[in-house]
């Protein structure tokens, strides 16, 4: 079965019991969306998201080996 | 009574006198760009008795308007040679503002090449020798002065750095606790003020007036409305009281954008370790402190207080750059280390950015290897030191790289670039390359819409809109410099149209008149305007409106990308002016 790395940030990491990041076993052409919703992650709380290390949408569809980064609204400088 | 003081620090005279009628609605860089640029000759050396220091709060400071607590110190620059501003939180300047000041102007160098401390307070200024301040860190300058005068004043002040001249140098503005902890860091400011002769500012506002709006009631009513904008936002709300502005070290390294070892490569495989989620988890444990305010009237409380294992101050934050800089540019991946470097940069009174890229640099040149992180705090302990090693460390990353051979220097006009690979963020290198301050990611803030998905959305690796963000960020950034506003504001403002009308009513309450959100963008359009005329009649060109090579012939990984926003494009960043 396809596996995606999900790295989960700052106030995010609540939601899967503080860890930094999980893998996560996917049916083919399963969207960011899903994903995060079967680990319980309240999507209206996702401000950032990253695929392979570019921008992403919710709607965006995984395969296997796939690595999301996943932040709430984050800013500083 | 607003007033603007002129120390002569050639005959240690002072003069007051009220402000001109141009200067009564601005305030900030604002205020210190239109003085620097009426009275100081462009071409002069940054060290001469020509150069003058510029003081000033913003229009907003001290009126009790939530987050207005900056200082704005310009001058011209001895690292860059351009017209420089550099702004600061802690409590100077509602010190300031509470005494009336618009702003403090040192002119001219004492003949003797002594030290001096200066005693603001109601009745004026006072002129101190204080010779016996000479070679101490700021640790140890600002705590005598709240020895002598007790815990209600502020300090501006210098460490050795200053004092030596170093092109690095910062000033220290003393933070709720009396600590020097917040810093005009960049352009070498305190290397001004140290030409000055000046140690310490000691600023006690006891007796004086909060500034009060004409229109009480309408200041009042945006005061509110802005406060409870920043208040409700997720960023400013939640994000940065929690994680602090090191937040960011996990999201730019996810864009890969994140610059390691002297900026050759865009992820760093110890973020983790130096991220904002564990620095948080590490000062819960330690019992430091989280959301913590850098002056008061501060919502956002994006500061910390670091301590080390056994619960003991070490320092603020350190903050995002701050841990970059010493941190991933350097390939350490040790917070205590990054730690007792943010403490050493504070009190030698150096610019962590700085600093930071020039140690990054140092390892490059083969000085020490990288993630030496004992190594690298033995570099900055001869900056304490005064050696000719030392000296070059303080002089900025462009000074050591030459001196070394080395080829990959990250600068812009002979400033270092903060924590943002322009490779990987276009948008940004827009800012770094055409800022009238040379590098400088606040200058014009692309990774809001390039990253953070703020204020739009803007593809970081391609080269199309980026020139149009980096022109709005950076006239609206000159604005909010006016203005006395952190610039964390920004991220609500962005978001929230009604934040721009709160902003507009405190200051119309303010000023008594209507004032619109045109009325605040020409303030940072004109600012902009004298800052760029003023560069231009120091010698400066398009070709000096570029990034170092490397950044268009070097991939950077993980996206291999090269910048690629043209030379023609970015010399139409400042065709607003004139308009």
């Amino acid at each position: 079965m396809p596996r995606v790395q999900v790295n989960l940030y700052a106030t995010l990491r609540r939601y899967v019991g503080g860890a930094p990041s999980v893998e996560v076993e996917i049916d083919p052409g399963r969207t960011i969306e899903a994903v995060l919703a079967g680990l319980g992650v309240p999507t209206d709380q996702t401000r950032i998201l990253f695929l392979n290390n570019r921008a992403a949408n919710l709607s965006d569809t995984l395969k296997d080996g796939d690595q999301l980064g996943v932040f709430p609204a984050l800013g500083g400088g | 009574m607003a007033v603007i003081y002129r120390v002569n620090m050639t005959d240690l005279s002072v003069r007051s006198e009220a402000p001109g009628p141009g200067y009564l609605e601005t305030g900030g860089r604002g205020l210190t760009s239109a003085l620097i640029a009426a009275e100081v000759r462009p071409t002069c050396h940054p060290l001469s008795p020509e150069n003058k220091l510029v003081i000033a709060p913003g229009v907003l400071t001290g009126t009790g308007a939530p987050c207005s607590g900056r200082l704005s110190v310009g001058a011209k620059s001895p690292l860059t040679g351009t017209i420089k501003e550099s702004n600061s939180g802690g409590m100077g300047a509602i010190a300031m503002a509470t005494l009336g000041i618009r702003a403090i102007i040192l002119e001219g160098k004492p003949a003797d090449r002594g030290l001096y401390r200066l005693i603001v307070n109601t009745e004026g200024i006072q002129i101190e020798p204080a010779d016996e301040l000479a070679g101490l860190g700021n640790y140890e300058t600002v705590g005598r002065q709240y020895e002598e005068f007790g815990d209600k004043v502020s300090c501006l002040s210098i460490g050795q750095a200053g004092e030596m001249g170093a092109a690095a140098a910062s000033i220290a503005v003393t933070d709720v606790e009396g600590r020097p902890t917040r810093h005009c860091g960049r352009g070498g400011l305190g290397a001004v003020m140290g030409s000055k002769g000046v140690k310490v500012i000691v600023i006690d506002p006891r007796g004086g007036h909060r500034p009060k709006p004409a229109d009480v009631e309408a200041f009042k009513r945006g005061a509110q409305k802005f406060q409870e904008i920043l208040k409700g936002h997720p960023l400013t709300g939640e994000g940065l009281p929690t994680y602090g502005t090191n937040a960011l070290a996990n999201v730019i390294n996810q864009a890969g954008a994140y610059p390691t070892r002297n900026f050759s490569q865009g992820q760093f495989e110890g973020t983790e370790a130096i991220s904002g989620e564990h620095q948080h988890d590490v000062i819960l444990e330690r019992g430091g402190e989280i959301a913590h305010a850098c002056h008061r009237g501060c919502t956002i409380k994006c500061s910390r207080i670091y301590v080390d294992e056994n619960g003991q101050y070490v320092t603020k934050g350190p903050e995002y750059e701050t841990i970059w800089a010493h941190g991933a540019d350097c390939g350490i991946d040790d917070l205590d280390a990054i730690a007792r470097m943010d403490r050493l940069d504070d009190d030698f009174g150096l610019d962590t950015i700085e600093t930071g890229a020039t140690i990054g640099v140092a390892m490059e040149a083969g000085i020490i290897p990288f993630g030496d992180a004992e190594g690298a705090i033995g570099l900055l302990e001869e900056v304490g030191r005064g050696t000719p090693l030392g000296r070059l460390v303080a002089s900025g990353a462009e000074v050591l790289g030459k001196a070394y051979g080395v080829s990959r220097i990250p600068t812009v006009k002979g400033q270092s670039m903060p924590a943002y690979d322009p490779r990987a963020v276009q948008g940004i290198g827009v800012t770094y390359a055409t800022s009238t301050m040379g590098a400088d990611h606040t200058a014009g803030y692309s990774i809001a819409a390039n990253v953070l998905g703020v204020g739009g959305t803007v593809d970081p690796l391609k080269p199309e809109g980026q020139v149009e963000l980096s022109r709005n960020l950076q006239i609206a950034t000159a604005s909010i410099d006016a203005s006395g506003l952190c610039l964390f504001v920004a991220f609500a403002v962005l978001d929230k149209p009604e934040a721009m009308d709160a902003i507009c009513d405190m200051f119309s309450g303010l000023l008594g008149r209507e004032f619109t959100a045109d009325d605040y963008l020409a303030l940072g359009k004109a600012t902009l305007a004298r800052e760029r005329e003023f560069n231009r009649a120091a010698g400066f060109t398009a070709a000096d409106d570029r990034l170092p090579d490397f950044f268009k012939t070097e991939k950077l990984a993980p996206h291999g990308a090269t910048f690629t926003v043209s030379d023609e494009e970015l010399d139409t960043v400042y065709n607003f002016v004139g308009e």
